[in-house]
């Protein structure tokens, strides 16, 4: 129902941290392959709230963000989507381009794709490393990009994700720490109910009503 | 928030009274809807998300939805002293932030299904509209400020501007 937030037991609470973990893992690498520099991943909280209350979490609700929706399709449905607040974006457009758009005005067609590129490669390995797992068809649709409030990106997902029935929400607020700069992100899962029960069944856990 | 200032969340409703400011913080593909009675000073926002409620399922939060949103926007005015046959209106909002990628063209289109039914319904009402700002591809933040009259819309890449003055409508009307 919509407006709910759902409760899960232990059991399926570390079966969705530890998909978590192995889908971001292989995530985190694909980006250190690209990049050229190492990644540490952190999972400091997996929570599962009501849609309304995503925007609230994913760092500073005001701070400029680029974000990258990816919706997931198959066997399981719903969205993905990575938020990197400017200055982490900045660095990351650093790595990929060698240079990086000083304001959010001076983005134009090269970095938006490089960033394109940056969801493209981040879906793919986590729905790959998610299917691998739990023998599902679960596959990564073309990513968008946006450059505004962590509030509006956020939001915008969720409503969409409300309208497809996107009934059950896993949310992880997600860090990437790098060696010396702090590159950090923030990930944000939001399955339909049905979906996430497909996920349960495939590792033998009982689902959620 | 300082205090008088309100915050309207995601699928809230708020409404004040003579004094304060109420803000939607970054309405992506959803709507600022305002509404205003100047003889009482009370004025009410809700931040709407989709267009209509589900048929199969209960309405936890009126304000999440264009259609009742709306009559449950009047209900709150009305409850707090406001006349709603006197109400001037403004709404903002109704994006699509995603403005780079294959997807972007959206079968789903939220923010422009949220602008045709608050458009919509407002119409129905015979609401008069005192100023609206709705589609594209930036998010918008909207405070009302209801001292000065002020509605401010605020994006990331074209600042802040005065999309209209409450209080003029009032001076108008007398």
């Amino acid at each position: 129902m919509a407006g709910q937030t759902y409760e899960f037991d232990l059991m399926q609470m570390s079966a969705i941290r530890e998909m978590a973990n192995i889908g971001l893992g292989h995530a985190t690498t694909a980006l250190a392959n690209v990049t050229g520099k190492s990644f540490n991943m952190d999972i400091p909280n997996v929570e599962t709230v009501c849609l309304e209350e995503v925007p609230m979490m994913m760092g500073d609700p005001s701070d400029v963000c680029v974000g990258i929706s990816m919706p997931i399709e198959g066997d399981v449905e719903g969205y993905t989507a990575f938020l990197f607040p400017w200055k982490s974006a900045q660095e990351l457009w650093g790595m990929l381009l060698g240079y990086s758009p000083e304001s959010p005005e001076d983005v134009d067609d090269l970095p938006a794709s490089a960033m394109l590129e940056v969801g493209n490669i981040l879906s793919a390995s986590f729905m790959n490393a998610l299917s691998d797992m739990t023998g599902l068809k679960i596959h990564a649709t073309p990513p968008m990009v946006s450059i505004d409030l962590a509030y509006t990106i956020a939001a915008s997902i969720v409503a969409e994700a409300e309208l497809s029935d996107a009934v059950a929400l896993a949310i992880e607020t997600r860090l990437f720490g790098m060696e010396n700069q702090q590159t950090t992100g923030y990930f944000l899962c939001v399955p339909t109910l049905e979906g996430l029960n497909k996920l349960f069944a495939a590792l033998g856990i009982q689902g959620a009503a | 928030m300082a205090a008088g200032q309100v915050l309207v969340g995601m699928a809230e409703i708020k409404v004040i009274k003579g004094t304060g400011q109420l803000t939607c913080l970054g309405l992506g593909s959803c709507i600022g809807l305002l509404a205003y009675d100047a003889e009482s000073g009370v004025c009410g926002m809700a931040h709407i998300m989709l267009p209509e409620a589900f048929k199969d399922k209960p309405v936890d939060k009126p304000g999440k939805f264009a259609d009742t949103g709306v009559p449950a926007l009047l209900a709150e005015i009305e409850k707090a002293g406001g006349n709603i046959r006197r109400l001037t209106w403004v709404f903002t909002g109704g994006a699509q932030v995603f403005k780079y990628g294959a997807g972007t063209a959206s079968k789903l289109d939220v923010g422009a299904r949220n602008g045709e039914a608050v458009n919509a319904h407002l119409k129905k009402l015979g609401a008069r509209i005192l100023a609206q700002d709705i589609g594209g591809t930036s998010g918008r933040t909207m405070v009302a400020n209801i001292e000065t009259g002020e509605v401010r819309v605020r994006t990331v890449q074209g600042g802040e501007k005065t999309l209209c003055q409450l209080k003029r409508v009032r001076a108008e009307a007398a």
